[in-house]
């Protein structure tokens, strides 16, 4: 539960300070050890070369980048490759980049709204169908996207939602998971500030408002970043939902405009960087709250 | 305080008191109501009666391109079958293309689970407790480096992984042509007749890019467990003489395994539904021998229109990952008792 209000325990120093690490790093073998450095760094660079081999790929001509075989590095660095996408009319990557922007936002937004005032009722009132209901959203954590996505599609089509932005919103308002991790969250708050609250005459909405969400804030913002982050990732859903290309996400657009250009792959790399390169720094950039909420709440 | 006022006053009878408790939880159940109704209502439209949906579609021969009878389409057109959809998905005949197909998905689908659970537990169990032996400063930037898959989408995955691919312009035969020496182009992903101990080489490099997407998300899962092993325990096997394999193989492993338990089954249930990467990569080739379940799903639903299929199929899918969760809950029971 604490790991929610910081980073993960390497970063905090007022931690229970652990006993200096044992015989494979202190003293011990030096052997070992420069083995252990040994294997980590020859891993990290599995992990990081498709990275770079995107990233270089994206810097080099399209003929360069058909030459077999390929270096690496880029013998001649051109930028000619981003210069034609920023300017193809196909690729209006600011609508892309606000369509997802749209999609993601507003989804945490509203999820994590309907989630903390679920999460508070469940947690702290006194009802007949709590648990069953509990159950009940507990048992659709279970269900795969794949068995709901049909029916789903067809009560968009009926509600004129398809190919809608909202349509990536209005199913996915309730988030079982989100409640579940809220209701955990506000079951650990004391009673006695609630029961206070109301002697003192607060309303129920003043109560949630002003006495519990500033408790729960930093679950909150986990819970923003992870949903934010799923959002912006998905593919499965949009495909389906968005068929027109200028109401497509980066995802979606991104396969389009790969297979559009396949024969191109200096274009599709740069295109690639486009996307993927600005929202990765963010996601970097918050990673330690990200990694809190996943160890947190082991949730996918 | 109003009750200990109350009973200052002198016992009252039982029922003025419920009412009196009634009348000061008016305001909460009000709220309470306030809030659940209209939940309650938006979560069945959008949860119960897809599921009751998807289950009525599995019973009828149902293509949203036919113009039906009944509620949702169902009917006339789209005629009622019953069961036929899944008593077709058993048979071999051969008659049934599209219960070949299921078929083949399914297998596929079991092959990929199975190898991506072993692999993933190999490299990310090992690869945590290295992480966690090394210099602490240098802890972080390993594990951001390992990180970074996790949080591309799938999708950015999937066409830098082409790229690696690629048989002609692609990083892995160029790599490979370097060290051997003799030019080598590799079709990994298109050629069907590359098998390696019965696995199609197509399915290997999808999983090869699956792992390298997926093992950053594990990883720091059990770089958590790991830093919740109380320093004492290891510090005693230490004195004790216990060098790192054995306290890896003594402390480590047992102290984690309810980690590991469940680790291993969201791995599980995630490779199950896998999607976005075999769609861009591969499409389900060659020969089909990447074409699983949840790719079969997707295709005989929105590209055939076969919907009363594809949700006979979703179903079984579904039964799939229930079971595994499950099973889940029974192991976890019995892991938490010491």
């Amino acid at each position: 539960m604490t790991s929610l209000t910081g980073p993960s325990t390497d970063e905090q120093p007022g931690r229970l300070r652990r006993a200096p690490r044992l015989a494979a790093t202190r003293g011990g073998n030096p052997l070992a050890r420069a083995a252990l450095y040994a294997v980590l760094c020859i891993l990290s660079v599995i992990a990081v070369l498709p990275f770079l081999w995107m990233v270089f790929g994206a810097f080099k001509s399209g003929q360069e980048i058909r030459t077999f075989p390929p270096d690496l590095l880029p013998r001649d660095w051109t930028l000619d490759n981003f210069r034609t996408i920023l300017s193809d009319p196909e690729m209006p990557l600011l609508t892309f980049y606000k369509n997802s922007l749209f999609v993601a936002v507003a989804n945490v937004v509203i999820q994590l709204f309907l989630a903390s005032l679920l999460g508070y009722i469940f947690a702290k009132y006194d009802f007949r169908w709590r648990q069953p209901l509990f159950w009940y959203l507990l048992a659709l954590m279970m269900v795969p996207p794949s068995v709901l996505m049909i029916p789903n599609y067809l009560i968009l089509s009926e509600l004129g939602l398809l190919n809608n932005l909202w349509g990536l919103v209005v199913t996915a308002a309730i988030n079982p998971f989100a409640i579940f991790v809220m209701r955990q969250f506000i079951s650990t708050l004391p009673n006695d500030q609630i029961e206070s609250a109301r002697i003192d005459g607060a309303s129920e909405w003043r109560i949630y408002r002003s006495v519990v969400l500033p408790q729960v804030r930093p679950a909150l913002a986990t819970l923003a970043l992870l949903e934010f982050m799923f959002n912006w990732n998905a593919y499965l859903w949009p495909l389906i939902v968005l068929t027109e290309n200028d109401k497509r996400t980066l995802p979606v657009i991104l396969t389009w405009y790969s297979t559009q250009h396949g024969a191109q792959l200096n274009l599709v790399m740069a295109a690639s960087v486009l996307l993927v390169i600005p929202v990765l720094i963010f996601f970097l950039l918050t990673q330690r709250w990200i990694v809190a909420g996943l160890t947190l709440t082991g949730g996918k | 305080m109003t009750t200990l006022l109350n009973r200052a006053a002198g016992p009252r009878p039982p029922r003025a008191r419920a009412r009196e408790r009634r009348e000061r939880e008016r305001p909460q159940r009000w709220f309470r109501r306030l809030v659940l109704t209209p939940s309650l209502a938006y979560l069945a439209f959008f949860t119960l009666l897809p599921l009751v949906w998807v289950g009525a579609l599995a019973l009828f021969s149902y293509s949203p391109r036919r113009e039906g009878s009944g509620p949702g389409g169902l009917g006339g057109a789209n005629p009622f079958v019953g069961l036929d959809n899944f008593t077709a998905m058993f048979d071999t005949s051969g008659a049934n293309p599209l219960a070949d197909a299921f078929r083949g998905s399914l297998v596929t689908t079991l092959l990929f689970a199975f190898l991506v659970l072993p692999l993933n537990l190999m490299i990310t169990l090992p690869l945590a407790a290295m992480i966690e032996s090394v210099a602490r400063r240098l802890r972080p930037l390993f594990r951001t480096l390992f990180f970074m898959p996790v949080l591309t989408s799938a999708v950015a995955v999937a066409v830098i992984w082409s790229y690696v691919l690629n048989p002609q312009f692609g990083l892995a035969n160029s790599m490979l042509t370097k060290v051997r020496g003799v030019s080598t182009v590799i079709a990994w992903i298109n050629d069907p007749s590359l098998v390696v101990l019965g696995i199609p080489v197509a399915l290997l490099a999808v999983t090869a890019a699956y792992l390298w997407m997926d093992i950053g998300y594990n990883l720091v899962i059990f770089i958590a467990a790991l830093q919740g092993i109380p320093s004492s325990v290891t510090e005693a096997a230490v004195l004790d003489g216990a060098n790192a394999w054995q306290r890896f193989r003594h402390i480590t492993l047992p102290m984690l395994k309810p980690t590991i338990m469940l680790t291993a089954v969201l791995t599980m249930i995630s490779s199950f539904q896998a999607f976005d990467l075999f769609q861009v990569m591969t499409l389900g080739g060659p020969d089909r021998q990447t074409r699983v379940l949840a790719l079969d799903i997707y295709e005989n639903a929105f590209r055939f229109q076969a919907m009363g299929w594809a949700a006979a199929e979703s179903l079984v899918l579904m039964v799939l990952v229930l079971a595994i969760a499950l099973i889940q809950s029974r192991l976890l029971r019995t892991s938490w008792e010491y």
